[in-house]
This record gives structure tokens, sequence and C-alpha cells, in this order.
């Protein structure tokens, strides 16, 4: 939506604009609705019926699980690509129940590839640290 | 729109600015390579093999003294990934995902090329 002051576009969703602050005017907002408390299968022949989520709102996660493969945070973001990649597929033929399952799974190999990686960097750039130090220090550097 | 992403506001994209131009500047000053403060690979310093993003470092260093042919050489995936990211950037600013990405094939492929790439650069 835009904003009433400044004219910016928001998401549906802000309650302030990004680009003022100012308060948005949402009158007749309503609160997404609450997940269904009994899970019902989705019909067979890949029917929407008992989708809880659009498809455009299941996030894949692919671009994070590929920033997350090429900063090393290996191999747990290669399973991050193939969780997106099953997403995108399972949207497609309307099992919106399995894509969202699917996502929650992709977000959890991001975080952990991204957690795993950086603990491993500060372990290595520990280890060259001390390697580098007692190095000079033993004198090698000497000349 | 993503629910699980924060729609990038003012602050956040002033945050990234600075600590962008501060990381361009630290890339621009200090050459990577050996001795260097630069995180390391970890894959690398474990196996000895080069990841799909080894050299990513180098590349960027060089691009920003403006050697296109050695960035190239050090990680040629880099150029792929700035491809997308360019393609990516406008939907990402509005927090949204980008419409390619949401497709299977793309998914797929994407994944077939970090693997061929990963694999290939270790044996060629």
């Amino acid at each position: 939506m835009n904003c009433p002051n400044c004219g910016t576009t928001n998401l549906d969703n802000a309650s302030i604009c990004a680009n003022c602050g100012r308060p948005l005017s949402t009158p007749s907002y309503t609160p997404p609705p609450p997940a269904p408390s009994s899970y019902t299968p989705p019909p067979p022949g890949g029917s929407f019926g008992g989708a809880t989520a659009a498809p455009a709102q299941i996030p894949n996660y692919l671009w994070q699980s590929i920033v997350v493969t090429i900063c090393c945070c290996l191999p747990f973001g290669i399973v991050g690509i193939i969780f997106a990649a099953q997403v995108n597929d399972k949207i497609r033929r309307g099992d919106i129940q399995g894509a969202m399952v699917a996502s929650k799974n992709a977000k959890t190999w991001v975080l952990v590839a991204f957690i795993v990686g950086i603990v491993l960097q500060i372990v290595v750039w520990g280890l060259y640290s001390a390697a580098i130090l007692s190095a000079i220090h033993s004198g090698q550097f000497n000349r | 729109m993503q629910r699980s992403l924060a729609p990038f506001t003012r602050v956040n994209l002033t945050v990234s600015a600075i600590v962008g131009a501060a990381g361009a500047w630290i890339l621009y000053t200090f050459p990577p390579g050996r001795g260097s403060f630069y995180p390391r690979c970890v894959f690398h310093a474990t196996t000895g093999l080069l990841c799909p993003g080894c050299g990513t470092t180098h590349a960027l260093h060089e691009l920003l003294h403006g050697q296109f042919g050695p960035a190239f050489k050090s990680n040629p995936f880099l150029f792929a990934v700035m491809l997308g990211s360019v393609y990516a950037a406008p939907s990402l600013l509005r927090g949204e995902t980008p419409p390619l990405f949401m497709k299977t094939w793309f998914a797929w492929t994407a994944f077939a090329v970090v693997m061929a790439w990963w694999i290939g650069r270790n044996i060629f």
C-alpha cells in the first residue's frame, strides 16, 4: 500500500511507513487467520483445498542457501538448495502442506549451515592466528 | 511477500551501506593471501580442495582494482552469482522472492551448476 504522507510503496502488512515512519491507516486490517488446529491432508488431484497459505507466501530460501554454500558453510547449504527445489515442486503440484514442511527444512538447514560455518570459521581463524603467533615468537620470521 | 524476511527499511539499508563501504575499503586496501587476516575457507583448510566459493575474496579484491581478467580466474562462479544478485535485488528490496527463484527448474539448475562447478574445479 502507499503511504498517505509521502507516497512510498510499503508492504501490505506494514503498520508504519518504511520511508517516513508515519503510521499507515489500515482500517480494515485483519490479522492473518491462525493455522487450523486439526491437520487435514490435501485432497488427491492437486487442488488447493485445505491450503493455509498462498503459494507466494511460502519462502523457499533458495538464494539464502546458495549464498551460504558460497560462503563455505558446506555441505549444509547444498541440503538447503535441495529443499528449496522441493518447495517449488510441491507448490507447483498443489501440495501446500508439503511445501511448508520443505520450506521449514530449508530454513533449518540454512541456519545450521550459517551457524556451523561461523563456528568453524572462528576455530580455523584461531588456529591460524595461534600458529602465526608462535612462529613469530620462535623467531621464524627473522631472516 | 515473505513474512519470514524482515523488509528492508531505511535503517536496514543505511547499516548495509555503511558495512558494505567499510568492507569494500578493507578489501581494496589490504590484499588477501598468505598471512592476511581474512577468514579462511574451512573446507579448503581441512581438505586442501577448493569449495565453490574459494577465491571469492581474491576476486573481489581484484574487481575493486578493475582487474576483471584475474578476478574471473580467481572465481568465475562469482560472476554468475553477481548476475543473479543484480536480477534479484529489486525483488529482495521489496521483501519479495524473485519470481525466477520460485521455479523448480531454476532451483535444480542452481544445484546442478554448484555441484558441477565444485567437482569440476577440483578435477580440471
